[in-house]
């Protein structure tokens, strides 16, 4: 193999590892850094980890609010399963309930211990298709 | 090398644009309809154009249900297209929606009342039963169940791919 | 009938540019075709601006019955906002888009006068994208459309939230920066056309590159501004996908600056800055597609419509596909002059080229990906700041600490470090001295921030000392490059302070009661109700005492808006030189008190001032006499 054509092939392979290297270190801090969306049902029946960050929608159970000190606790409801919800901050504009809510933390003891709240139609986020489902 | 440069800055785009292809036509084409079935809430109003006190077992079994307001300019741009539904013959129930009464009067005065029935709901609370999010909403009711909801405004196009279908399998008006 | 003639005047315009499109890219180039090329563009665009004045002018004038006024304008909102709220939603910002577009293309065709061959095509070619972007605009989304015979009277009440200076000059800013690069993309098209690697394009169009540079800067920062206190988020950037769609045209943009400076020095790198001029705008109208199709839910979207996006979809596909085949087949005209030499600046810019790749990389990712996975998994998912802050610190902080060596470097030649151990070790070891102090000071031992303010600290503490060399021993300085990396620094340093101190708290007081956070005491001294014309809202006032026995009032608000019973925060908010007292004021408990939530945010202004600069850095460079 003449010098060149060696020197061409080690830099192709060099190009070659970086390139995919650099990708697969994206790709992995993308993936353990994802947020999965669930309602109360599917969070159920799933095995999450304490650690991991979830996203969880549905509707503020009526009467269930309750605050203490500036902790507030409410209990997100798609009509089928519940999972009450602990929260230290100022809920947004929109958030009242019987209505639509986002909530962002961690699952557990059967609680979600929240990092933030968004209510529906806040300008933060907009879950689809999240409307009462009471029939059936 | 170069081959494959030259056919990684084709692909790359190409490929993106064939995804967000896919993402658009595959998303329902209607996002404003929802098709989730329930009971229409229970509610005591006022009507816009009488004394009358309504709830929810004055109305008809089968009607469709608008929500609309003076102030919305949506609301006027549908306006003909309700009046021409009524004029067939469906039954259209009105439900003005955080709206001042002289206001909503003048407004049916003015362009012609499409409504058999007006619902005045001043605070917005049966909307806030229905999750209405902003004015036009537009709903179907077969036997007391809300089996369509639109949101924004209804015309030609939306009646004949949104409802239409749903009022055909049933067989009612 | 006025509006008629608005209509009637785009369709001209329209018409015009077609014409000047066909004419430049089939006919064969000659003196008089150009002649004829730049009064036909002129007009075109004279077309254009007489329509969009006079459809201003309907707005002023309160004409309801065209429809996209009455839907987005009332008769009570001050002349600004009337005027503003043509860029309020959809239809009206589409069309300021295309009028700035063809306001580039306007200045690019008075200004340019030599170079005929090349400003024809790229004339040309801006007349296409314009022919597209008005049919887009006449067929699916007409702003003209009227609502005769009766108008209502006093058109709609708009959304209060966007009822505010900055967000009015916030998305013209913004759009001007993206389509400015329409230019480039242009220009680079044309060179490919002619295929004469003689032709120094490079050079014609690095001032234009940099203003889009800027008015994109700017406008990315009067965003986070406006999200700030206008919105109440406290924050500066929040990884929304609106903010990432305007993020990648501007990291693209900065690593096509870079690398047009090679390419105007030595003919290197072209490759990298045809690919890049070609990449700014794709992502600029990509862009434009996310907001405008409702393919993502956001603040900033507007009303979804899938034909829309469709028509989008296929316009943006034609010109990304037909601009890369045609870099691909005229690949070869593009040589490279020379090989770079390593540890040259050719070297560390095209390093800089790649650090950048990779960054829009990682944003398309994950701007994309939780669409894609739930088409295919049927579970939704988002990608938040976690992802971005795992991409972006260390990538910034390598790309700094390669800039911090790439100041001694010089054009084609190898750099030979024993020179500089002087100013390279008094920064580092000073750096190294200042984030120990911080540490101890703040009794921190969080790694990333350290390491962050380390590369900030190195790149701020070398160009003070650069600085000072070309003040007292007159040694050349690139104003431009400094200011720009300057502020980067400052940049790094206030982000990593803003994380490192900022906190905040939900505390519930009473009123006339005393209530500590940090070393403020805060006193509620009163809560009103106040009715307005056109809302009723509650406002609170407390009195906030620091340390030093300094105190001020902060009175946040919640305003109730009748029409539609919008809720609306207003925050209130205490500027101090190093950092603001941030206050928004929540509901009230059963037991009276109310909930408030106080932020100290840290550094946050230094944040906005450091982007500022950085367009500053721009200015410098438009307005210095020799190409950099």
């Amino acid at each position: 193999m003449n010098p060149i054509r060696k020197k061409r092939i080690y830099s192709i392979l060099f190009v070659l590892l970086f390139s995919v290297s650099g990708i697969s270190l994206i790709l992995y801090s993308l993936n353990s850094n994802l947020d999965y969306f669930f309602t109360p049902t599917e969070l159920k029946k799933q095995n999450i980890p304490s650690d991991k960050r979830i996203k969880l929608g549905g509707m503020v159970l009526k009467g269930s609010v309750e605050r203490e000190a500036s902790e507030i606790s409410f209990v997100v409801t798609d009509y089928e399963n519940s999972l009450r919800v602990i929260y230290d901050g100022i809920v947004p504009d929109l958030f009242k309930e019987e209505s639509g809510v986002v909530v962002l933390g961690f699952y557990r003891d059967d609680m979600i211990y929240a990092e933030e709240v968004l209510a529906k139609h806040d300008e933060n986020y907009m879950p689809p298709n999240l409307d009462i489902k009471n029939d059936s | 090398m170069k081959i494959v440069f030259k056919f990684i800055v084709l692909i790359l785009p190409l490929s993106l644009i064939f995804t967000f292809y896919f993402l658009l036509t595959n998303n329902e084409s209607y996002p404003g309809a929802d098709y989730d079935v329930f009971d229409i809430p229970k509610f005591e109003l006022g009507s816009l154009n009488n004394d009358k006190t309504l709830n929810e077992s004055s109305l008809d079994k089968d009607f469709i249900l608008n929500v609309w307001a003076s102030w919305c300019i949506t609301c006027r741009v549908e306006h003909p297209y309700l009046m021409s539904l009524s004029k067939k013959g469906i039954p259209v129930v009105g439900l003005n929606y955080k709206d001042e009464k002289e206001d909503g009067l003048e407004w049916i005065e003015r362009y012609g009342n499409p409504y058999k029935t007006i619902l005045y709901d001043y605070k917005g609370t049966l909307a806030m039963d229905l999750g209405v999010t902003g004015a036009p909403e537009t709903f179907l009711i077969i036997d007391g169940k809300i089996v369509v909801r639109y949101q924004g405004e209804v015309n030609e196009l939306i009646w004949n791919d949104v409802f239409l279908p749903v009022i055909e399998s049933k067989d009612i008006f | 009938m006025i509006v008629e003639v608005s209509h009637f005047l785009s369709l001209l315009a329209t018409g015009l540019f077609f014409l000047v499109g066909s004419f430049a890219l089939l006919t064969k180039p000659s003196a008089y075709i150009s002649n004829l090329i730049t009064r036909t563009y002129s007009h075109g665009f004279l077309f254009l601006i007489a329509s969009f004045s006079i459809y201003v002018w309907l707005a002023i004038t309160d004409n309801f019955s065209v429809q996209y006024i009455a839907s987005h304008s009332n008769s009570q909102l001050p002349t600004f906002y009337k005027i503003s709220s043509i860029w309020s939603a959809h239809e009206g910002s589409m069309f300021l888009w295309i009028v700035f577009l063809s306001l580039w293309g306007f200045i690019f065709n008075i200004t340019i006068k030599n170079e005929q061959i090349l400003k024809s095509n790229t004339i040309g070619i801006i007349s296409l994208i314009l022919v597209g972007f008005l049919l887009f605009l006449l067929i699916t989304s007409n702003p003209f459309q009227t609502i005769l015979p009766i108008a209502p009277l006093n058109g709609a009440d708009i959304n209060p939230v966007l009822q505010d200076p900055a967000l009015a000059i916030h998305p013209p800013t913004l759009y001007l920066g993206y389509v400015g690069f329409v230019i480039p993309f242009a220009c680079a098209l044309s060179f490919l056309i002619n295929g004469d690697p003689g032709i120094k394009w490079e050079s014609l169009i690095q001032k234009w590159s940099v203003a889009a540079w800027i008015f994109l800067t700017i406008g990315i920062t009067l965003g986070s501004w406006w999200a700030y206190y206008e919105l109440g988020w406290g924050g500066y950037w929040f990884w929304d996908p609106v903010e990432n769609v305007a993020l990648m045209p501007w990291l693209a943009a900065t690593a096509f600056i870079h690398s047009l400076s090679v390419s105007i020095k030595s003919s290197n790198l072209r490759i990298w800055t045809i690919l890049l001029s070609i990449s700014v705008f794709s992502l600029s109208l990509f862009g434009a597609f996310i907001v405008r199709s409702g393919i993502i839910d956001s603040v900033h979207s507007f009303a979804n419509d899938p034909e829309r996006g469709l028509y989008l979809l296929a316009f943006i596909g034609i010109i990304i596909v037909s601009s890369m085949s045609l870099f691909v087949a005229k690949l070869s005209i593009i040589k490279p002059s020379k090989t770079i030499k390593r540890f040259s600046k050719e070297s560390f810019i095209s390093i800089n080229n790649i650090f950048f790749g990779a960054l829009i990389f990682s944003v398309m990712l994950g701007v994309t990906y939780p669409l894609i996975y739930e088409f295919l998994f049927d579970q939704k998912i988002s990608v938040g700041a976690p992802f971005y802050n795992a991409i972006f610190i260390p990538m910034v902080i390598l790309a700094c600490i390669f800039m911090f060596f790439s100041i001694d470097s010089k054009w084609s030649r190898s750099l030979n470090f024993h020179f500089f151990i002087a100013p390279i070790s008094l920064s580092v070891i000073s750096s190294i001295i200042t984030t120990l102090l911080i540490s101890y000071i703040f009794d921190t031992s969080n790694l990333a921030i350290l390491i962050s303010l380390f590369a900030g600290f190195i790149v701020v503490y070398r160009y003070v000392i650069e600085i000072m060399n070309s003040f007292f021993m007159k040694k050349y300085l690139n104003p431009f490059s400094a200011i720009a990396h300057f502020a980067l620094g400052l940049l790094i340093i206030s982000i990593s302070f803003n994380s490192l101190l900022s906190s905040e708290r939900a505390l519930n007081i009473k009123i006339n009661e005393f209530e500590e956070y940090k070393d403020l005491k805060i006193f509620f001294k009163d809560i009103k109700v106040l009715k307005n014309s056109n809302h009723d809202s509650i406002e609170a006032t407390f009195v906030l005492e620091n340390q030093k026995g300094r105190t001020f009032d902060l009175s946040p608000e919640k305003r109730r808006y009748f029409t539609r019973g919008q809720i609306t925060t207003e925050t209130a908010i205490f500027i101090m030189p190093l950092k603001d007292i941030y206050m928004t004021i929540g509901d009230q408990l059963d037991d009276g008190s109310w909930i408030v939530n106080i932020q100290i945010n840290y550094l946050i202004r230094w944040i906005w001032f450091s982007a500022g600069l950085m367009a500053f850095a721009g200015m410098v460079l438009m307005f210095s006499k020799r190409n950099i």
